[in-house]
C-alpha cells in the first residue's frame, strides 16, 4: 500500500511582480516523512516552505494538505495554519511574553485550551525541549540556541501535523547549533513529518529521508540522501555540493 | 517696576479651578482622539483601498489647516448648519480629538510598521486570527515604542488647550484673562497660569519617564 501523502504540490509557480520565483514545483512528502530542502541562496527555498503554509499565496498550481485542497480559495487559512508548525530562521518570539506565555498563547487563543491545560502541556514542552527553568523569563534573556527551543517548543505547542523549519540553524553561533539540531532529530524520531531548510549537510544527511535539492525556483533533485551527496546526477548540484563542502 | 504677587492672592483659588477644566478637557480630547485615531490606523493599514484613501485625506486636511479655524468652524458653524446650540467645551473637544486623531494614527502608523513582520507571520503561522494578532501581539508592542509620542502628544494638546479660551471656556487661560478684567493687570496671573501649566507638563514628563523605565524592566 501506498503511504498517505501529507503534502502533495502540483505545479507550483510564484511569482513577485515578473519574477518567477517558483517555477513548476511537483513533489510530495510522506506522512512521518523528513525532508531536507538544500539549494543556493535565492533559489526560492524560503518561498516554497512559505506557500505550503499559505504565508505567501502561489500564483498558480495546487497544494494539498492530506486529502483537502488548501490553495482552494474556500480553504480557511487559519484553520490550516493551526495544523503546521512553522520554525523561522530569526525566531520571532514573542518579546513582551514569557517563555511559558509564548507557548500558552496560541493554544489559548486559537484552540480556546483552558489556561491550566495550556500551560501543563507548554511545560511539558519546555522540558521537552530542555528549558522548563525558563518558564518565567522573557525571550530577550535568552541564548540563540535557547530562543530557537523556546521557537520550536511553541510551534509543537499547536500539535502540528506537520513541523517546517527555514534554516533554523543559520541565525545560531556555531556552538548552539548542535543543541538546536538535536532537538529536530528528537522530533523526526517522533514520525513527524518535517520540512527543513537547511545548509547543515551533515545533519541532511543523516536525518533527511529525502532531499530537494532547488535551484532557480525548480527542484531539481528529488532523492535519496546518500546516492544524493554521494553522486549528485546534475551538474548544477555537483557544483553547489563542491562549493558548500 | 510694578510687580505685585499679592494683588492675585483673593483670585487663586478661582484660578487654581482651572486646573481642573484644563486637564478635563485635554484627557476627553486624549481619549476622542486615542479612539477615533485607533480607527484611522486601521483604515490605513488595511488592505481596502478605499479605506486608506479616506484616512490619509482626513489626516492631511486636519494637519494641514489651523488647530484654530477648525475649532472655529465646528464652534461657529454647527448652529448655522445643524441648528444646534454647540457647547464651548464640547466643541472643544471636537475639534481637538478630531486634530489630534490624525497625528496619533501617525505616531500609531510608524509604530505599527515598526515592528519586525517576523511577528505577524510568526502568530499567522500558529493560526491565531487577524484580530487576535492585532490586538495580543503587534499593538502591545507597538504601544510600548509609541509611548513616548503619544506623551508628547498629551503635552501639545494641553498647551494648545488654551486655544479655546477664545470661545469661552474657562481653562487656565481664559481664567487669567478674567482675573485681569477684574484687577486692569495683566503680568501676575498670566505669570502665574504660565507657572501652572508648566509644573502639570513637567509632571507628566516625569510620570511618562517612570512608565517606559517601568516596562522596559519588565521584559529585561
Ligand atoms: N516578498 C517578496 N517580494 C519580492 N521578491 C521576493 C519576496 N520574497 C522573496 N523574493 C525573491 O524571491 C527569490 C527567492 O527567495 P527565497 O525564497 O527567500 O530564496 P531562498 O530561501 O532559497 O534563499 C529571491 O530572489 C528573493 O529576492
Ligand atoms: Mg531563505
Amino acid at each position: 500500500m501506498k503511504p498517505n501523502k501529507a503534502i502533495e504540490i502540483k505545479n507550483l509557480t510564484k511569482k513577485f511582480k515578473h519574477l518567477t520565483v517558483l517555477d513548476g514545483i511537483d513533489a510530495s512528502i510522506d506522512q512521518g516523512e523528513v525532508i531536507a530542502i538544500i539549494g543556493p541562496s535565492g533559489s526560492g527555498k524560503s518561498t516554497l516552505l512559505r506557500c505550503i503554509n499559505l504565508l505567501e499565496m502561489p500564483t498558480s498550481g495546487e497544494i494539498w494538505f492530506k486529502e483537502n485542497e488548501i490553495t482552494s480559495p474556500k480553504v480557511n487559512l487559519t484553520t490550516v495554519r493551526q495544523k503546521m508548525g512553522m520554525v523561522f530562521q530569526h525566531f520571532h518570539l514573542f518579546p513582551h511574553m514569557t517563555v511559558l506565555a509564548n507557548l500558552t498563547f496560541a493554544p489559548i487563543k486559537a484552540k480556546k485550551l483552558s489556561k491550566e491545560d495550556a500551560e501543563e502541556k507548554g511545560l511539558a514542552l519546555l522540558k521537552r525541549v530542555g528549558l522548563e527553568d525558563k518558564a518565567k523569563v522573557y525571550p530577550g534573556s535568552l541564548s540563540g540556541g535557547q530562543k530557537q527551543r523556546v521557537a520550536i517548543a511553541r510551534a509543537l505547542a499547536m500539535e502540528p501535523e506537520i513541523m517546517l523549519f527555514d534554516e533554523p540553524t543559520s541565525a545560531l553561533d556555531p556552538e548552539m547549533v548542535k543543541e538546536v539540531l538535536d532537538v529536530i532529530k528528537d522530533l523526526a524520531k517522533t514520525g513527524m513529518t518535517l520540512a527543513i531548510v537547511t545548509h547543515e549537510m551533515n545533519f541532511a544527511r543523516e536525518v533527511a529521508d529525502r532531499i530537494w535539492f532547488i535551484d532557480k525556483g525548480k527542484i531539481v533533485e528529488d532523492t535519496d540522501p546518500a546516492e544524493f551527496f554521494k553522486q549528485p546526477k546534475t551538474e548544477r548540484a555537483k557544483q553547489f555540493l563542491d562549493k558548500i563542502l | 517696576m510694578n510687580i505685585d504677587f499679592s494683588r492675585i492672592e483673593p483670585y487663586i483659588p478661582f484660578m487654581l479651578e482651572g486646573i481642573w477644566v484644563t486637564l478635563l478637557f485635554t484627557l476627553l480630547s486624549l481619549i476622542f482622539g486615542l479612539i477615533w485615531g485607533t480607527c484611522l490606523t486601521l483604515m490605513k493599514i488595511s488592505t481596502i483601498k478605499p479605506l486608506r484613501w479616506f484616512a490619509d485625506f482626513y489626516t492631511s486636511i486636519f494637519r494641514g489647516t489651523p488647530l484654530l479655524l477648525q475649532l472655529f468652524i465646528i464652534y461657529f458653524s454647527t448652529p448655522q448648519l445643524l441648528q444646534y446650540d454647540i457647547s464651548p467645551l464640547m466643541a472643544g473637544v471636537l475639534a481637538f480629538g478630531l486634530n489630534s486623531s490624525a497625528y496619533i494614527s501617525e505616531i500609531m502608523r510608524a509604530g505599527i510598521n515598526a515592528i519586525d513582520k517576523g511577528q505577524r507571520e510568526a502568530a499567522m503561522s500558529l493560526g491565531v486570527n487577524y484580530s487576535t494578532m492585532m490586538l495580543f501581539v503587534i499593538l502591545p508592542q507597538a504601544f510600548k515604542n509609541i509611548l513616548p509620542a503619544l506623551v508628547n502628544e498629551m503635552i501639545t494638546l494641553l498647551k494648545e488647550s488654551s486655544l479655546v479660551s477664545v470661545i469661552g471656556v474657562q481653562e487656565l487661560l481664559r481664567r487669567a484673562n478674567i482675573v485681569t478684567s477684574q484687577i486692569y493687570v495683566t503680568f501676575e496671573p498670566l505669570i502665574f497660569t504660565g507657572i501652572i501649566y508648566y509644573v502639570i507638563v513637567m509632571i507628566l514628563a516625569i510620570l511618562a519617564r517612570l512608565l517606559e523605565r517601568r516596562m522596559r524592566v519588565s521584559e529585561a
